[in-house]
């Protein structure tokens, strides 16, 4: 708690100082745009604190270009129109990259102002096509992975790996996030020989119920291999308590959006349960140094690490800055090209590849989580066979 | 069959949960002419009182953990004590205030309680495991229907035959029914205002607590908007019921729930997502057919 | 028409004040020279066009309407289907007939033609409704706004449902702004001393009197509706410049308690009102946010723990309502101290 309040007041009065207005060119400045209070505060903070982890690291080991990384922000929130104001502000303060909120929707009005200003954008963990340059502008990128690979991965790993051929496609029509999983599953189903969709329903976030979505699973001749479960929290736990109450003991392949074990209590004893992570936050990820982050992360901020959208901040500030030595400058033009250059570059969680057409991941090394008897551990690893093309992405 | 008969139950059950958030919405009606925009609000308030204040991913849970016969009480009286402190704290001072300014307050003090519990418990929504044995199904003629929906229904019956006798026979209940009718006259007759508006809304505040309970049940999370929905179809409900008629917002939130649940059913794919829209389209014509209300109370037709 | 010009000469100070005030804002926000206080005037400058436009309706036939902010959905898309460059509208809304595909219009032909197109449908919602009262009326212009917004969120060829339609170029200068809060001002203060504008406030004041002398209530609401329709449209689409990005979702129930809590709180029955519930709220809210970052006093940082931005604007809102039920302003205008003479139609009610 402390440690969170010493920062915070340090961060405000950065700020403040940083705002007097005039941009510096002899500092290097990150700038976060990003939800401190509003309903993304809860998925844009532990990102960001992932983000200022490396920051750290990076400053304890010299800085970047032998100076010290300093951070501005600026409060979106969770309000569009804020979000643009908080964007003009960090490009104000001198910042030389504009990192903004895990929500395509809610972090645009800030990339859009930095990109109008001529600075690098990076969105937090959207994972929406539009986070880059689809949807902001040629000088945007992100740092997760998109929605449409956690959709494709589950398919054809559950294809290879547990023979299932026939699959169930229920989708939550909330958000973009949910149809961007769906859509990876269904560039994916083509692909697999003789998998076939038995059927398939939609159902709304925030209903209740989805009775009748689930009766209609019952009246299926046969209980399908797998049900493709696209949505996220919340509305996520309340549907899946009611697919296992049902009686209904397939498959469930999931998003990484619900990832983490703090939900698990309202669904004892969950099984045959799958999600995709970056990085395993439960201690078993094969890679030990993730291990080593976790604990880092919990030193930082008094928790562990509680879903895997931890590890893109981390990936964000350690590819940024790499670009940022290779070029000798953080100058826009230079830094962008450097990134672009990146195929499999390696990273924590992953290799990453940016190109001059797509400025996000669509193939990505995910961990494969089971959640047997409530217990979620890592079971397998999947990349999928081939890059979703960015014509199938934009659809 | 077994189709028809869970499709039956999935629409009591829906409309049960509107039925009895028209009605918490429908008795605070009667005696203020207040439509409460924090209803909503109550209803999460509730069920977050079960946690501890925490912003952590994980709910600390501490109340919700007691057994059920002594959980339910005290989530109703956490419902009904928010209420009862919002009309000493807030509408107390609107009595005589025009409606508009009577909802802008009820929407300002939701906002106030949705911005507290954000404030202590972050916006990520907690999951509880709240009387898990409830979602175990049983076999009804051949329909597995989860218990808890039986218990909804059930429930839900239960408060209306308490509520209608309560409000039939004891003289507290004649009071709040001559206070809908007609508040000045009723105070002329020797009925205490104070009284009888505070005990609507306590009635209310726990009918609040019971949909708050009956959602987390259903849905295992503890989310700041879970009322939100609800109490919409609920405000919806009491208007298209006849304001100031009980029996009128139940009915009414049964319909709304049927009607939800039979578009889901009925409609084909790629209109089933337009579903929310032909329900409000059915609003709008019950409205202009019948703009009173289906069933509209003695007293609220306008004499001119 | 002597008569209608004496009116207009009387009550002319009223939007006079109103402008002078707006400008003087304007001003304030070049003279700083920050872009994210630009931003800030920019966004007070659409709610005073956004909860003027309630008032023509609102105010004036008291009616509470919670469905005008559909009319600013169907503005802001229009907008942006006006004025989006015609490849990227094929990508993201291939269901677009051919002719609007290949228009790109400048933003200001754009926000008229959308104030129109969403003048059309408050006239036809606008005849289906005005025939119902009181509350029941306002459930419908509820269900009107939530089925808008249902059908927009999800019509994926033509909205592209609640994907963020990008591409909307953004307007960051603050003229076109200002000009659009002036005129709806102007638009209101005539509607409101027009005969149809005292005709809608007899009726909303006596019903029965105001149908037994000949007024046609539900002709006179339809002109208010349709007139706010419009009005709320071009807020829309000046709120679509003003961000670069629209989805259905910022056009609900958010929008819609924000904007009639200004209305509220500055006083239902007044165009001064309406204006300065939102910059006096407006400002409320910036100094809260203020707050929240951090005060430097001395050596020392002062602020107020995050998320109590919200809760204290709620408690003022209260607060205000208890002290001035009818409002900040009541049902009276803004006018200059000398001219105290009886204004038909704009006393204290």
């Amino acid at each position: 708690m402390t440690r969170r309040g010493i920062w915070t007041i340090a961060l405000s009065t950065t700020a403040l100082c940083a705002s007097a207005g005039w941009a510096q060119d002899d500092k290097i400045i990150v700038g976060f745009a990003t939800a401190e209070s509003g309903f993304m505060q809860a998925y844009d903070k532990p990102a960001q604190d992932a983000a200022m982890i490396r920051i750290g690291e990076i400053n304890a080991a010299g800085g970047l270009l032998g100076q010290q990384i300093e951070v501005v922000t600026a409060d979106t929130k969770t309000d569009r129109a804020e979000g643009a104001k908080a964007g003009l502000t960090v490009v104000d303060a001198g910042a030389d990259l504009v990192v903004v909120s895990c929500d395509y929707d809610f972090g645009s009005p800030a990339a859009l102002a930095a990109e109008s200003s001529g600075k690098v954008s990076f969105f937090l963990c959207a994972e929406s096509i539009k986070a880059g340059i689809q949807g902001v502008g040629p000088n945007s990128f992100s740092a997760s992975v998109l929605a449409a690979v956690q959709g494709a991965t589950m398919a054809e790993w559950a294809y290879n790996k547990k023979g299932a051929r026939n699959f169930y496609r229920l989708l939550d029509t909330w958000t973009e996030y949910n149809k961007g999983i769906c859509d990876g599953f269904d560039y994916m189903l083509p692909k697999l020989a003789d998998a076939k969709l038995v059927g398939e329903d939609t159902f709304k976030n925030e209903d209740a119920s989805i009775a009748a979505q689930i009766t209609r699973i019952k009246s299926l001749p046969a209980e399908p291999d797998a049900i493709m479960l696209c949505t996220m929290m919340p509305g996520a736990v309340s549907a899946i308590k009611q697919i296992r109450a049902a009686g209904i003991n397939a498959m469930i392949l999931n998003g990484s959006g619900v990832d983490g074990s703090y939900w698990l209590s309202a669904v004892p004893d969950l099984s045959n349960f799958y999600v995709p992570v970056q990085g395993s936050i439960y201690g078993d990820d094969p890679n030990p140094d993730v291990t080593a982050f976790n604990g880092k992360y919990k030193e930082a901020t008094g928790g562990d690490p509680s879903t895997q959208y931890v590890y893109p901040g981390y990936v964000m500030i350690d590819v940024w800055a790499k670009a940022v030595e290779r070029a000798g400058t953080t100058e826009t033009a230079a830094v962008v090209a450097e990134l672009e250059k990146m195929k499999d570059e390696p990273t924590l969680f992953g290799p990453r590849t940016f190109t001059n057409e797509i400025h996000h991941q669509n193939r990505a090394r995910y961990l494969i989580v089971e959640t047997n008897a409530g217990k979620p551990a890592v079971v397998d690893e999947w990349t999928i066979s081939e890059p979703i093309p960015v014509a199938d992405l934009m659809k | 069959m077994a189709g028809l008969l869970q499709t039956l139950f999935d629409a009591l059950s829906l409309g049960s949960l509107y039925a009895l958030g028209a009605l918490g919405i429908a008795l605070i009606f009667g005696v203020m002419r207040l439509v409460n925009f924090a209803h909503g609000d109550v209803i999460s308030f509730s069920v977050f009182a079960l946690l501890w204040p925490s912003i952590d991913a994980v709910a600390v849970v501490f109340a919700g953990n007691l057994p059920w016969f002594l959980l339910v009480p005290f989530t109703l009286t956490m419902g009904a004590g928010l209420a009862v402190a919002s009309e000493l704290l807030v509408f107390r001072r609107f009595r005589r205030a025009n409606p508009a300014t009577m909802m802008i307050a009820s929407f300002a003090l939701g906002f106030v309680i949705r911005y507290f519990l954000l404030m202590l418990f972050s916006s990520r929504p907690k999951s509880i495991s709240l009387l898990p044995a409830l979602s175990q199904p049983v076999e009804v003629f051949g329909a597995r229907i989860p218990l808890l929906q039986v218990i909804i229904i059930g429930a839900t019956l239960l408060i209306l035959v308490g509520l209608t006798s309560f409000l039939k026979r004891t003289r507290y209940g004649l009071e709040m029914r001559a206070a809908a009718e007609n508040f000045t006259m009723a105070r002329m007759l020797g009925v205490r205002a104070n009284r009888v508006i505070m005990g609507a809304f306590a009635l209310s505040g726990a009918l609040a607590a019971a949909i708050g309970l009956i959602l987390a049940a259903q849905t295992g999370t503890a989310d700041i908007q879970m009322g939100g929905a609800v109490m919409l179809m609920a405000f919806i409900a009491t208007v298209i019921g006849g304001l100031g008629s009980l029996p009128g917002a139940v009915l009414a939130g049964f319909l709304l729930g049927a009607a939800s649940v039979v578009m889901q059913v009925v409609l084909p794919a790629e209109a089933r997502v337009f579903r929310d829209a032909f329900v409000y389209g059915a609003v709008i014509v019950v409205l202009i057919w019948r703009p009173q209300g289906l069933l509209s109370a003695r007293g609220t037709k306008e004499r001119v | 028409m002597a008569k209608r010009a004496s009116i207009a000469r009387r009550t002319i100070a009223t939007p006079v004040i109103l402008c002078v005030i707006l400008l003087g804002l304007a001003l304030l926000a070049l003279w700083t020279g920050s872009k994210p206080f630009n931003q800030t005037i920019i966004e007070i400058f659409l709610r005073v066009i956004l909860v003027v436009g309630l008032y023509i309706f609102v105010g004036n036939s008291g009616v509470i309407s919670f469905g005008h902010i559909g009319f600013t959905c169907l503005g802001a898309y229009a907008a942006a289907w006006l004025t989006i460059p015609p490849m990227m509208k094929g990508i993201s809304m291939p269901g677009l007939p051919d002719w609007l595909m290949q228009t790109q219009l400048p933003y200001w032909a754009a926000a008229g033609l959308a104030a129109l197109f969403a003048a059309v449908f408050a006239a036809i919602f606008g005849r289906i409704l005005m025939r119902l009262s009181g509350i029941a009326a306002s459930i419908a212009t509820f269900a009107m706004l939530a089925m808008i917004i249902t059908i927009y969120s999800n019509w994926e060829s033509v909205t592209a449902a609640t994907s963020s339609v990008i591409g909307i170029p953004i307007v960051r200068t603050i003229w076109p702004y200002l000009i659009g809060a002036v005129l709806t001002v102007f638009v209101a203060w005539g509607h409101a001393i027009s005969r149809s504008g005292l005709a809608l406030r007899a009726a909303r004041d006596e019903p029965t009197a105001a149908a037994a002398s000949g007024v046609d209530i539900a002709c006179e609401r339809l002109i208010a509706f349709t007139l706010s329709g419009g009005v709320m449209g071009l807020g829309g689409a000046l709120f679509a410049h003003s961000i670069g990005v629209v989805t259905p979702d910022t056009f609900y129930l958010g929008l819609t308690f924000t904007t009639l809590s200004m209305l509220v709180v500055g006083g239902m029955g007044s165009l001064s009102g309406a204006v300065l519930g939102v910059v006096i709220l407006s400002s409320l809210i910036q100094v809260l946010r203020w707050l929240e970052k951090g005060v430097q006093i001395g050596d020392s940082t002062l602020a107020i723990p995050n998320g109590l931005q919200e809760i204290a604007l709620g408690v003022v809102m209260i607060l205000i309502l208890v002290f001035r039920p009818a409002g900040i302003m009541g049902n009276s205008e803004l006018h200059w101290p000398l001219a105290r003479a009886e204004e038909p139609g704009h006393g204290d009610t």
